[in-house]
């Protein structure tokens, strides 16, 4: 697909253990377009994250190719895929993450950091970002002294503060309680609309479900379904 | 940025750093004491012998130190005193000084003789204010009127010697023989130079070895002894190649070698500690990736590379040692400067100490380069210490450390 900003061809991921081999994704292919805000979808252990880790570039798959903006990233050098992961990628996760001894800013500062922004550069848009998603007054406040709505906004911050052109969200509404997870959703389709960021979740929570424009869902490491919306 | 997430990652295993600090602190403050110990006994060795007999250097002629003959002197020592102390700072003393036989009616030893001008003397050495019974080469009157000299207490005692006794100094060659009264007993921090080194006024000496208006050396002193290099060459070329000019270091390289040794000896010390630390930093470090390998998953997969995950550790490592290490310096450089001026009083050991020409109280002594050391080595081992874990933690995939609860 020539707009396709991420692509899994025919990945296999095997998990290996001292007796069993475990068979998370079974030939699966995807492709996902820029600007989508889409959903791969299914019960626990049908493989969603383990996909979603794949385009990522976190993991590497046992056979198949994951392409980002056309370059064969299972081809790349690990120093590579990190280069690249900060250049393109965002991520959010389940239990949001932040780095412990960080506060907000400094969280949001440290991706900005590793691309080689100066001090009071990265200061400036990590403030900017933050207050920009209602965070103004949680900027030097430390993850233990924030509900877990607010860390997981700070890990959108964090996610959307280099610009990256692709976000991948590991289950993020999981640990939230409705209404921050409606914000939070609220957030993110905002980004998606005013920034154009693509969006990619693992989820089984229906409210995610809800809002993704389109949903992939799996099945014993298969892509049983795969639906558009409008 | 990396720096201060590694900080405060010590700061935030507290309980864990802290076990840590405590062992590289006290270990370290222990090895601190043990090498100032061991420099303080070398060190005042040096400084004892230098205040008692070396001097900070010595004018000799040429072929005296390898054979010390009174053939070998210096006949115009008067005015090389006054060339030398014509520099500020500078004190002289001519010296003749020769081997020969000391005896009473009851028994004869060994002897250095040392001829000396008491006043001279008194500038350059310790001995002429180190006599506990008598005077420094004071002459007697009436029928008592002999030649003065001065011995040790130990050599008195050897000899059952006494204020007043009669010696009688016999020396190699045609002249050497003379009857002396003990007019003082000195004591010194060197009970070996007690025991054989006998003073007398240099023209006695002269005298006793026949060599005319000569001296064997021009001891000299100076307020600073930092000067000494800068010193020994202004003398040197203000003296021309007729006579050498010789540091104390030169003239006793054995006690230099030891001093230079113990600088050398140091270097083993605190290594052996920091190795033994290397292996305590490395599990400590260990147990706090295998705890936050998830936290580094996260890292990784916002584009940590595996060389800034590795410097992190190496960071939290160095920090970790470099804390320790401060808390080691601090504490041991106390106990050390306490220790330094107060002394140690170790009379119960005094023989076997003034043999050794250390004295009976130890004073521990560390220098900067006693700090320098274990601040390089702490850097080293806190980064050699982290290879370990960091290798463990850069080998896992982003996703595997995500993984980890």
């Amino acid at each position: 697909m020539a707009d396709a900003v991420m692509q899994a061809v025919n990945v296999t991921k095997d998990y290996e253990t001292r007796a069993v081999t475990t068979r998370a994704l079974d030939d699966v292919s995807l492709d996902v377009t820029r600007g989508e805000f889409s959903a791969l979808a299914g019960p626990s252990g049908s493989g969603k994250t383990t996909l979603l880790n794949m385009l990522g570039t976190i993991d590497a798959p046992t056979s198949g190719i994951v392409r980002i903006d056309g370059d064969d990233v299972t081809a790349m050098s690990e120093a590579e895929r990190s280069d690249l992961r900060l250049e393109k990628l965002g991520f959010i996760f389940q239990s949001y993450n932040l780095i412990p001894v960080l506060s907000a800013t400094e969280n949001v500062e440290f991706v900005l950091l590793l691309q080689g922004l100066g001090a009071r550069e990265r200061r400036a848009r990590a403030e900017e970002v933050l207050v920009e998603l209602g965070l103004g007054d949680l900027l030097a406040k430390r993850p233990t002294e924030m509900s877990g709505g607010q860390q997981q906004r700070v890990a959108v911050a964090r996610a959307i503060a280099s610009n990256p052109s692709i976000v991948l969200a590991d289950e993020p509404t999981a640990n939230l309680d409705s209404r921050t997870a409606e914000s939070l959703l609220d957030l993110m389709l905002r980004m998606n609309g005013e920034r154009g960021v693509t969006f990619l979740f693992s989820t089984h929570d229906r409210r995610v479900m809800d809002r993704a424009r389109r949903i992939v869902q799996l099945v014993d490491g298969r892509i049983a379904s795969d639906e558009s919306r409008p | 940025m990396l720096l201060r997430i590694a900080v405060r990652n010590v700061a935030r295993g507290w309980r864990r750093s802290l076990i840590v600090l405590l062992s590289i602190g006290v270990g370290l403050s222990g090895c601190l004491f043990v090498v100032a110990w061991s420099k303080g006994l070398v060190h005042q060795m040096a400084d004892n012998a230098v205040k008692i007999q070396l001097a900070h250097m010595a004018v000799q002629a040429p072929g005296y130190r390898d054979n010390p003959d009174v053939r070998y002197n210096l006949p115009d020592y008067d005015a090389i005193a006054k060339t030398a102390r014509s520099q500020a700072g500078v004190h002289a003393s001519p010296r003749l000084r020769g081997e020969g036989l000391v005896q009473t009616a009851r028994k004869s030893v060994l002897a250095v003789m040392i001829g000396v001008r008491p006043g001279d003397e008194a500038e350059v050495s310790v001995v002429p204010s180190s006599i506990v019974e008598g005077s420094f080469l004071r002459t007697g009157s009436g029928a008592r009127r002999l030649p003065p000299v001065v011995i040790g207490v130990k050599m008195a005692g050897e000899m059952r010697a006494e204020i007043g006794d009669k010696l009688v100094l016999h020396v190699p060659g045609d002249a050497g023989l003379g009857a002396f009264r003990v007019s003082g007993l000195y004591r010194t921090a060197s009970s070996e130079f007690d025991g054989v080194a006998v003073f007398l006024r240099l023209r006695d000496a002269q005298r006793l070895f026949g060599v005319g208006d000569a001296a064997t050396e021009v001891a000299i002193v100076l307020d600073d002894e930092k000067t000494v290099d800068a010193v020994q060459a202004r003398l040197q070329e203000a003296l021309g190649s007729g006579v050498e000019v010789l540091t104390w270091r030169e003239r006793a390289r054995r006690l230099a070698s030891m001093l230079d040794l113990m600088g050398d000896l140091s270097w083993i010390f605190y290594a052996t500690v920091f190795v033994a630390m290397a292996f305590g930093i490395a599990n400590t470090m260990l147990m706090a990736v295998y705890e936050r390998l998830r936290e580094f998953g996260v890292m990784r997969s916002l584009g940590l590379s595996r060389a800034r995950l590795m410097m992190l550790i190496a960071l939290e490592s160095a920090a970790l040692t470099l804390a320790g290490t401060g808390i080691g310096l601090g504490t041991g450089f106390a106990l050390v400067g306490w220790l330094g001026k107060r002394g140690i009083d170790l009379s119960m050991f005094s023989d076997a100490l003034e043999s050794y020409g250390i004295g009976t109280r130890v004073f521990l002594h560390a220098g900067w380069e006693d700090a320098l050391t274990p601040l390089a080595l702490a850097l080293v081992t806190g980064v050699v210490a982290a290879v370990w874990p960091g290798v463990r933690a850069i080998r896992m995939r982003p996703a595997e450390a995500l993984r980890r609860a």
